[in-house]
């Protein structure tokens, strides 16, 4: 572990609300929709589900997936979620008392995603090269193994109109119902996180070939961003669509979106990790942008007033996973099976405008 | 909290169907007890595992996008692998089972290409099962069959029992001289020390190359050998003329009347072959010893004396292989005697190897400027057609030996230990495709300072 002095940042922007230890590596967690519970994977496949009772929490095992678990997702009603692992199966669980509800053959024994659409009751699965979607009574009702590897991410268009789907050659666009063939975003390499621009504008995905790639949703135009020192996998978008922040290294860049976008621009560069960063994400209602790396930092950043870390936390292990929920709450997963909460602080002496 | 230095070695089988690929990973597990193991199967066979864990996977061949056409990895391996190494402190060991189809290139480069695979993970070795009676039949025309055996470090002939011996030695002469940089095993039912197989060190070149750098020559000089139980006296050595006019041959004693005998003196015959050849004329009498004798081979009745004092087993080495010239030894009175056991060295005059090794090894100190553009060029231009390549070298002014080793167009080197005493110099060696011998050699000195 690094021994960094943290003492001159501002440590009390981030406060712990709680923390809870579960058995193994936390390989995903998500926040039902009203901020009340955390439902978690670990990578050996156990799942548990999280009361958060404000100042404490307690948890409990549900169930898992033998062989190992890869992600959890909550309908937008909270009523459910879904979790994803290597048994072939994607698992609905109740979403309040944990209770198994069903188990969806997913189609091929890697299933490496599970994500309900915003604001409907379709579920999305991909396991293998096939992709599922699935109506409220968990019925299959759209299929297609139009891809050229097992899947690496899953992301819905913001309106829930169409989904997309990463993988080796690019990405995949289904419209189920509008249109009967899959839409081709089609790039020789292989993309393993993908993520919608809040205006739907653009498709960004992070590369294998330590690439980003940019793909204009309407036109299917292109643009490939260069330079990172590793694989990127960690992208996230701020609030207003105008800016892409995208790990893939030690540096945090931030890239300009608007008017005719990324191509041709320069990123504006945050240096402070000095380890590769494992997680970035902004604040869904607000401009904090909070990154970790592998020597376990958090840091806080308000990128778009300044280049300075504003606060920082050292965790005992590597963060794995970074999830905001509105109002401010941060849950942080990590290596140890370690799960910290964080509540943020509205600034010491008052706001300053 | 990961540690630096704490990589879990991988290795990777490969091998045909059939050539008992599933039955070495059987032993494998069950033997090691006490050591966790992960098995990622691209092939399913009956693997039986209590304590580890088996993961089926499809081959997924991705290519990079960085310029160079033959950099392909496997995304099957990455994801899977990446996830393994989340549970890392539960595993000692990685085993990665391919398709008998596979191309090994892809395997061996995604230790490369992709970050958390490179720092987590070393690629301890390739094994690479060959089914001695089958793969003749597939070795001609089959680039996934040259390619096996060109990519490993061990190579186990299995499945000995269902051919002569003569036909084995045949099989080993060809494949060391497509690979002589891996360790050929014999095998039957895959019985063989897990020592032989698992922790290789695959950077550990040291290992890898502590093999006599005459034995980086691809070809042996002499094409057959025969051990004969001697009486003291004189025998002869009948020969009639043949396709050449003189021949080189080393007449020498060896422990015992074994095969394994015959074996122990090849490596002393081979430098022998390095030595200024004796002329000898028909009549000549060769002693047994370290003499290189070079027997002339143009009358009609050739008789060449081979002279015994003390009883025992001797062998016999010559450049060329004795039915070329219907040569047979006799004793004093003209009783013809049958060699214990013989074995032939020249794979078959038909096979000019498209896969072959080029061993380097040469004294001096190299300019680092001028090795690295010739080794960018090398690679730019023949990358493809390169599939391995290892090496020691001894660069000017630096006190370590610089240690590589390569896939592809893909490099990966480092500084080593300090040089001991008389001990710096450059061995590398090459594996590939239509390599030119004498170029790369020539390329290898203009980079000695």
């Amino acid at each position: 572990m690094l021994d960094l002095d943290l003492s001159m940042l501002n440590q009390g922007l981030l406060q712990e609300t709680w923390n809870v230890e579960l058995e193994d590596y936390i390989i995903d967690l998500a926040w039902s929709p009203d901020a009340s519970r955390l439902a978690v994977v670990t990578v050996e496949g156990s799942v548990f589900l999280i009361d958060d009772l404000g100042s404490e929490a307690i948890f409990k095992r549900i169930g898992g997936h033998p062989g190992g678990g890869n992600s959890v997702a909550w309908r937008s009603d909270g009523s459910e979620f879904a979790t994803a692992g290597h048994d072939g199966l994607v698992r609905v669980w109740h979403g309040r008392t944990g209770a198994a509800l069903q188990s969806l053959d997913a189609g091929d024994s890697w299933v490496s995603k599970a994500v309900y659409a915003p604001r409907r009751n379709v579920l999305a699965t991909a396991a293998g090269r096939h992709f599922k979607l699935w109506n409220e009574q968990h019925s299959p009702f759209y299929e297609s193994s139009d891809h050229a590897s097992t899947i690496a991410d899953v992301a819905w268009h913001p309106d829930g109109s169409a989904v997309a789907v990463a993988a080796y050659n690019g990405v995949t666009l289904h419209v189920p119902g509008k249109q009967a063939e899959p839409r081709k975003y089609t790039w020789k390499g292989s993309s393993l996180v993908l993520c919608w621009s809040p205006d739907a504008k653009y498709i960004a995905t992070g590369e294998q070939d330590s690439t980003v790639h940019f793909w204009y949703v309407k036109s299917g135009e292109d643009a490939q961003m260069s330079g990172f020192p590793t694989k990127v996998l960690e992208l996230s978008w701020d609030l207003s669509g105008r800016w892409l922040a995208t790990g893939g290294g030690a540096s945090i860049c931030l890239w300009d979106c608007s008017g005719k976008g990324p191509a041709d621009r320069h990123p504006r560069v945050y240096e402070a990790h000095l380890g590769r960063l494992t997680q970035i994400a902004f604040q869904p209602d607000g401009n904090y942008l909070a990154s970790t790396d592998v020597d376990g930092f958090l840091f806080l950043w308000e990128p778009l007033k300044h280049d300075k870390v504003v606060c920082g936390v050292a965790l005992p292990s590597p963060p794995t996973c970074l999830r905001w929920i509105k109002g401010g709450k941060l849950a942080v997963g990590q290596q140890d099976g370690k799960i910290v909460v964080f509540e943020l602080q509205s600034r010491a002496g008052g706001k300053r405008r | 909290m990961s540690i630096a230095n704490t990589t879990v070695p991988v290795t990777v089988l490969t091998g045909f169907l059939g050539s008992g690929k599933t039955t070495l990973l059987n032993r494998i597990l069950s033997e090691n007890h006490g050591k966790r193991i992960a098995v990622i199967e691209n092939e399913f066979g009956e693997i039986g595992v209590d304590n580890d864990l088996v993961i089926g996977a499809e081959e997924e061949i991705f290519e990079m996008n960085n310029g160079c056409i033959c950099c392909t990895v496997r995304g099957d391996l990455i994801r899977i692998l990446g996830n393994l190494l989340k549970r890392r402190e539960k595993f000692d060991h990685i085993m990665i089972e391919t398709t008998g189809m596979a191309d090994p290139g892809p395997v061996a480069q995604t230790f490369f290409m992709d970050d958390d695979l490179r720092d987590s993970l070393s690629l301890d070795g390739v094994v690479t099962l060959v089914d001695a009676r089958h793969v003749v039949l597939h070795i001609d025309d089959s680039d996934e069959v040259k390619e096996q055996i060109a990519f490993a470090d061990v190579i186990l002939l299995n499945k000995v029992d269902l051919v002569s011996s003569a036909e084995l030695d045949q099989l080993e002469a060809r494949i060391h001289a497509m690979n002589s940089a891996a360790k050929i095993y014999r095998t039957r039912d895959a019985a063989i020390d897990m020592d032989k197989v698992l922790n290789l060190g695959g950077f550990d070149l040291d290992r890898a190359l502590e093999v006599d750098p005459k034995f980086l020559e691809p070809e042996y000089p002499f094409e057959w050998s025969g051990l004969y139980e001697l009486q003291p006296g004189d025998y002869h050595f009948v020969l009639k003329p043949g396709p050449d006019p003189a021949m080189s041959l080393n007449f020498r004693s060896a422990e015992s009347v074994t095969e394994a005998a015959m074996r122990d003196t090849v490596e002393k015959a081979v430098l022998v072959f390095s030595d200024k050849e004796v002329e000898l004329t028909n009549g000549a009498v060769i002693e047994p010893g370290e003499q290189l004798s070079q027997i002339e081979l143009e009358s009609d009745q050739l008789r060449y004396i081979l002279r015994v004092t003390k009883p025992g087993a001797y062998v016999l080495f010559t450049e060329h292989h004795p039915d070329e010239f219907e040569a047979f030894v006799t004793d004093a009175q003209g009783n013809q005697v049958e060699a214990s056991f013989t074995r032939e060295y020249k794979p078959d005059h038909e096979h000019d190897e498209e896969v072959t090794s080029v061993g380097i090894s040469t004294p001096g100190d190299l300019d680092l400027e001028r090795f690295q553009a010739w080794l960018r060029e090398l690679l730019a231009t023949q990358g493809p057609d390169i599939f391995r390549m290892k090496g020691v070298l001894s660069f000017r002014g630096a006190k370590e030996r610089y240690v590589f080793q390569g896939v592809h167009m893909l490099f990966d080197g480092r500084m080593d230990r300090p040089w001991r005493e008389g001990e710096r110099s450059n061995s590398l060696i090459f594996i590939g495709r239509n390599l030119d011998r004498e170029a790369l050699n020539a390329g290898f000195n203009a980079c000695l300072t």
